[in-house]
């Protein structure tokens, strides 16, 4: 048997054969490794060990040569024969170990995710359990600080439940000394009551008892009088005297008694010194809960946010930190094992190994579905992560809850003690580690070197080895990290709960932001309109009856009031809004007003009134109608309501009056002349002819200002205003939804060519009273509503200085309605003038230039009052809209309106632009301006088509170089009013220009510290009027040029105080001048007005210099 | 530091249960590739009653590779020279993974009985072996008793 023995051992590894190969010398040898390390690789030969014969190597390699299938045999049967056990490795190929690259039988280490040799192994599980020890010791150290947090969170319970005490004690104080008051009161009242009661009573009484006794004498005397007063008997002549004296004293008594009814008439009459309702409200109201942030835990959490959020005004920023903290999310929400059971292997790699431990099995289907459920650790702030996984891995878990039922069963028992907040399990409750310390102590199983327990129970880990390792291997790199991550963050705990709350937090803001705008409006419009409407009718109704106009005019007007008040709250700058939003409803008014009849309107009316939707359709139709009058009364109304701009403009319809004369001489359309017949009736206030009041509807805006401005004399329309706006008002939200500024700009541009047109077609007003249906409506309106808008932006330019503008303005606004409109609009003359001119003013980027530009037409009336920037429009536009009032009418000033308004639009800061733009765009805009509107109105798509362009590479400027049209570091860029390109070419220390086709214009600039030179410059701004603003970043100051290149002035220098600068970087400047300074290495947020230069920008006298970090 | 082969692991177990006859290897406590070996001088031989102290050692790619032999005790051989190196050819250009400690004590034992002054290494041992045989051996004698017969 030993021989026998002997000859099933390979003599070189002197164990039993594995694989045997035979070599030609008819020895024997494993394959692996034993006649892999005989291989002589130079000479491709290998050396018998046994007789030393060299025997070449066939091509495959060792594994070339026969398999000694004899010895194979030999050796089953000896298996057999012996009862031996199966090699382990039987069937196993050897690898190289992938931590020593000695060639051995791998299996998979769960330390370092490779397969490793035992050796390499055995070592890894070493430094893991030393591992284990060493972050016990860590956790031991830290675990005080959970036990710190355990008592402040005790500290925190008795402080709240005292704090709550304290509080309800207050209330409960409050509640009764409010009680007492009131019962003391009501007490005194009831008895001061009684007390009236009583005496009044006694002296009605006694009143009562005293005429009873006098009822009784006199009556008593009478009859004794008549019965004894005659001739019968005989009385004696004093006796006579004596009665005719108390018969006389009775006359004169009953005479004159005056029964005083007033003492007792006057009725106690019961009075709150305050309206009780309000006494009601306060009472009910009359304490809050103001909720401080509780401990120094959560306090120093909120804080925190609160910073972070601070600096996060850039929204970029903002983002880019939810998208980080949603990743930290992610990670941090893995489940402390990566979701494995404790002890099980990681999914295991394509390869099968084979696995010592017989319960590898139940647990090698484990795979991260079955995270057990997520720890409520970071529940409270992630939840929306944690349902959204939970979402996605219901499903898988259903799925494979039937066969993975025993499994779950282990989990489960894990689960069960998980820890709420860290998902740490007690390892003593997981079965394997159970099983693994029972073997330990008693000690029946061979001696496997499992370590007792580390300080944590030992897991049984498949193979003998300790269970902590297991644990590691597993998820080691997971767990360390986190155990680590508890350790500093668990006692905060700030980490996960500050990066769940502020996703949470940021969702909030922008759900608020996003919501708050509509539903606040909606529901200003619904309630403020509501009320106002019914208000504002009544009022509307008094005055305008009064004035003589007609109901329906007037319940339309209210309900154009209602709708504009509610619209400003909503978002708008309130003078740009109202301004707009009177503007553009009056336009819309005049749209909508041209379908319906009175009695429709009426009758649309009354709904209106109440609800919002009943509304838009009344202000539809009342535009319609009302739109005459109303838009009269809306345009005051609007100029008023708008304020300082407004207020310029108001001065305008002084002229106004004297233009509509002009417009109805002018006017080629019908609408005109009703729109001057209406102005004129205005003033008269009861000739509407309905037809007029479509007419009127409209050319709304211009009328409408002119009206107003006559009704603001008269006082009787104010309220009209306020109706067009809250057309205006619908129109502005569906914008708001739908539309894109760009397009609305465009379209508005085109409307005014087509405007003539809408009023005859009645399918816009039509949709105008469909647009009550939010979808329909809101993008028609919302198209109108540029239009609109434009067209008043317009008006507002040209259309004030003449009458006339404002006429053909008008008709633009009707054509924004449809687009066959606008083509009509073009050449008919316009009667939605009023709109355009107004439409700038809903430009939401515009605000501030709308404001600006109202003044200006009001400018012209009265200069004193504009602002600078109104001054300079003035001047630009002024002139021209003089020019235009004799000509007011021509097609021609309407094409360059509606050229120009596009152009604006598009540039909000090119606007100076107007004028060449608008001339050179009129020969242009018929084509142009109707295919685009076309296309817009068809698709309504087109802004978006325009913003595809956009991706496409224009062209590109330039290479690097000194020369012009070369650049050397390009920093900065802006872009002109005149649509130039401002490039600060850093390096070659210079500011390049060029025009809008990339060639290049001029340069200025060199290399200094003086007035003019540049020392890398990097950021670059042009102003609305051309002048250049360089960031001079090494100089640190700010420069400014005029729009020839000339030295302005500078300002600046190097330092941290206000007005110094540290190596200033961005700038840009907003349409009122001000101008923002990115003032890079000043580390500090600064947002302060530190000069008022009167003279950096002519229109606008503020300076602001804007610190901010740059990120 | 890889953990033994088993190879290893099984020749020491063997060498420890089945010890040859007047061979005895013992692995260092410290490294278990190293070993104390302990060669009697064979019978009729001039090192006959000496104790021959040797030390083995097993280099990493043995049994690919030849264990390195030494001898301690200083020997007066043909094949030995005076550091203790030994000129065995299994040891060198002859090894085979086939051989094993046991195999290679008992060629070194066989060697000290049977010197090949014609493959010397201490030349002049060797020389001496040659042209005066009985000198020679008087002088192996004289070294096993001076060297490795007191201990």
């Amino acid at each position: 048997m030993e021989q026998f023995e002997s000859l099933l051992t390979c003599c070189v590894c002197l164990d039993r054969y594995r694989n045997p190969k035979l070599l030609p010398c008819q020895h024997s040898f494993c394959m692996e490794p034993c006649m892999d390390g005989l291989v002589d690789y130079v000479r491709r030969q290998v050396k018998c060990p046994e007789c030393r014969a060299e025997h070449r190597i066939p091509y495959q390699g060792v594994q070339g040569f026969p398999t000694n299938v004899t010895l194979q045999r030999f050796l089953e049967l000896h298996a057999n024969i012996a009862g031996e056990l199966p090699d382990p490795t039987a069937g196993q190929v050897m690898e190289r170990c992938n931590v020593c690259s000695e060639k051995a039988y791998c299996a998979p280490c769960a330390h370092c995710d490779k397969k490793v040799c035992e050796d390499c192994k055995s070592a890894h599980m070493e430094v893991l359990r030393r591992e284990i020890s060493r972050i016990n010791n860590q956790i031991r150290r830290g675990l005080n600080r959970l036990q710190d947090i355990l008592g402040v969170v005790e500290r925190n319970t008795t402080n709240l439940q005292t704090n709550c005490g304290a509080v309800a004690g207050e209330v409960d104080e409050i509640h009764k000394r409010l009680a007492k008051a009131l019962k003391d009161r009501t007490d005194f009242l009831r008895n001061e009551v009684d007390r009236y009661l009583a005496t009044e009573l006694r002296n009605l009484t006694n009143l009562k008892d005293n005429l009873e006794l006098e009822l009784g004498n006199i009556q008593s005397n009478c009859d004794l009088a008549d019965k004894y007063m005659n001739d019968d008997v005989e009385w004696e002549d004093t006796e006579l005297v004596d009665t005719k004296e108390i018969f006389l004293k009775t006359v004169e008594f009953l005479r004159n008694f005056d029964y005083e009814a007033g003492d007792y008439n006057r009725r106690v009459r019961f009075i709150m010194t305050h309206d009780p309702n309000q006494l009601v409200m306060h009472v009910a109201s009359y304490g809050e809960l103001n909720i401080t942030q509780p401990n120094a835990y959560s306090s120093g959490i909120q804080q925190n946010q609160g910073l972070t959020r601070s600096k996060s005004d850039h929204r970029l920023a903002t983002q880019f930190r939810q998208q980080e903290e949603a990743k930290g999310w992610q990670e941090n929400d893995e489940p402390i094992l990566g979701g494995r059971k404790f002890g099980e292997r990681r999914p295991p790699p394509p390869e099968k190994h084979t696995r010592d431990y017989g319960a590898a099995d139940d647990y090698s289907g484990y795979e991260s579905e079955h995270r057990p459920t997520r720890s409520r650790f970071r529940s409270r702030f992630v939840k929306s992560h944690l349902d959204n996984d939970s979402d996605t891995e219901q499903p898988s878990r259903t799925v494979k809850a039937e066969q993975q039922k025993e499994k779950e069963k282990v989990t489960d028992t894990e689960d069960a003690t998980r820890g709420p907040l860290s998902g740490i399990f007690r390892l003593s409750d997981c079965p394997r580690v159970m099983q693994r310390i029972l073997d330990v102590d008693s000690g029946k199983k061979k001696e496997k070197k499992e370590p007792p327990p580390p300080p944590k129970p030992v897991q049984p880990t498949p193979q003998a080895r300790r269970p902590p390792p297991a644990q590691r291997q597993q998820s080691e790199d997971d767990e360390i990290s986190r155990l680590k991550r508890q350790n500093k963050g668990a006692a905060s705990s700030q980490e996960p709960e500050r990066a769940p709350a502020r996703p949470a937090q940021e969702e909030e803001r922008n759900s608020i932001n996003r919501k708050p705008p509509t539903p606040a409006r909606e529901a200003s419009s619904d309630g403020e309109s509501d009320d106002e409407s019914v208000g504002s009718l009544q009022r509307n109704q008094r005055k305008t009856a009064p004035a003589a106009q007609k109901p329906a005019t007037t319940p339309r007007r209210p309900s154009a009031t209602e709708a504009p008040a509610p619209h400003r709250p909503a978002a708008r700058a309130p003078s740009t809004e109202s301004s707009a939003s009177t503007e553009s409803s009056g336009s819309a008014v005049k749209h909508t007003g041209a379908i319906l009849s009175i009695a429709e309107l009426m009758e649309k009316y009354s709904p209106g009134s109440t609800s919002p939707t009943p509304r838009s359709r009344f202000s539809s139709a009342g535009n319609e109608r009302t739109a005459p009058a109303a838009t009269n009364g809306t345009t005051g109304g609007a100029q008023r309501v708008q304020s300082r701009f407004v207020g310029s403009q108001r001065p305008t319809p002084a002229p106004a009056p004297a233009e509509p004369a002009h417009e109805d001489s002018d006017t080629s359309s019908e609408e005109e002349t009703d729109s001057s017949e209406e102005s004129d009736e205005e003033p008269v206030t009861q000739r509407k002819p309905e037809s007029q009041a479509m007419a009127r509807s409209d050319i709304g805006p211009l009328l409408a200002r002119s009206t107003n401005a006559r009704n603001d004399a008269a006082d009787n329309k104010p309220k009209e205003t306020p109706a067009t706006q809250s057309r205006y008002r619908t129109r502005q939200t569906s914008q708001t939804e739908e539309e894109p500024a760009p397009r609305y700009s465009a379209g508005s541009s085109y409307s005014n060519r087509y405007g003539s047109k809408p009023r005859e077609e009645e399918p816009p007003s039509s949709i105008d009273d469909e647009s009550k249906y939010p979808t329909a409506r809101s993008r028609y309106l919302a198209l109108k509503e540029r239009r609109n808008r434009l067209a008043r932006s317009k008006s507002s330019h040209t259309g004030f200085g003449a009458g006339d503008d404002d006429d053909q303005d008008d008709p633009v606004s009707p054509t924004t309605a449809s687009p066959s409109a606008y083509l009509a609009a073009r050449y008919g003359s316009g009667t939605g003038g009023t709109e355009l001119s107004r439409s700038r003013s809903s430009h939401a980027l515009k605000s501030r230039e709308s404001s600006p530009e109202r003044p200006t037409p009001g400018a012209e009336k009265d200069g004193a009052a504009l602002s600078s920037w109104a001054r300079y429009l003035k001047n630009k536009y002024g002139s021209r809209g003089k020019d235009r009032d004799p000509s007011s009418t021509s097609s021609s000033t309407s094409r360059r309106l509606s050229l120009g308004l596009p152009l604006r639009s598009a540039n909000e800061l090119a606007s100076s632009d107007d004028d060449s733009k608008n001339a050179a765009g009129s020969p242009i805009s018929p084509t142009a301006a109707t295919a685009a509107v076309a296309g817009f109105a068809a698709a309504g798509s087109s802004p978006r088509s325009q913003y595809m362009q956009k991706r496409r590479l224009q062209f590109s400027v330039g290479s690097r170089g000194s020369e012009p049209g070369c650049f050397t570091w390009p920093r900065g860029i802006a872009v002109g009013p005149d649509n130039t390109m401002v490039v600060a070419d850093s390096s070659n220390h210079r500011v390049q220009v060029f025009d809008s086709n990339g060639i290049f214009v001029k340069e200025f600039g060199q290399y200094g510290s003086g007035e003019g030179e540049f020392d890398c410059l990097a950021g670059v701004a042009v102003n609305r009027i051309g002048q250049y603003i360089i960031a001079d970043r090494y100089n640190h100051r700010i420069q400014v040029f005029d729009p020839q290149g000339r030295f302005l002035r500078a300002f600046g220098s190097q330092g941290t105080g206000d007005g110094k600068f540290n190596y200033p970087w961005g700038i840009t400047t907003d349409a009122l001048g001000f101008i923002y300074v990115c003032d890079k290495e000043n580390h500090r947020v600064q947002n302060q007005k530190l000069h008022f230069f009167h003279m950096i920008i002519e229109q606008s006298p503020f300076f602001v210099e804007h610190r901010k970090k740059c990120l | 530091m890889a953990a033994l082969p088993r190879r290893i692991i099984k020749e020491t177990q063997r060498l420890m249960q089945e010890p040859v006859p007047g061979i005895s290897a013992v692995p260092s406590e410290t490294n278990a590739r190293y070993f104390h070996v302990i060669v009697t001088g064979p019978e009729d031989s001039p090192f006959e009653g000496g104790l021959f102290k040797l030390e083995l050692f097993l280099p990493e790619d043995y049994p690919m590779s030849a264990p390195k032999v030494r001898f301690i005790t200083k020997i007066y051989h043909p094949n030995i020279d005076r550091l203790g190196r030994i000129c065995l050819d299994i040891l060198k250009d002859k090894w085979s993974p086939a051989l094993q400690i046991r195999t290679v004590l008992l060629s070194i034992q066989a060697l000290l009985s049977a010197p090949n002054p014609d493959d010397p290494l201490a030349n002049d041992v060797a020389e001496l072996w040659k042209v005066n045989e009985s000198e020679a051996i008087r002088n192996a004698k004289e070294w096993t008793r001076r060297y490795a017969m007191d201990n």
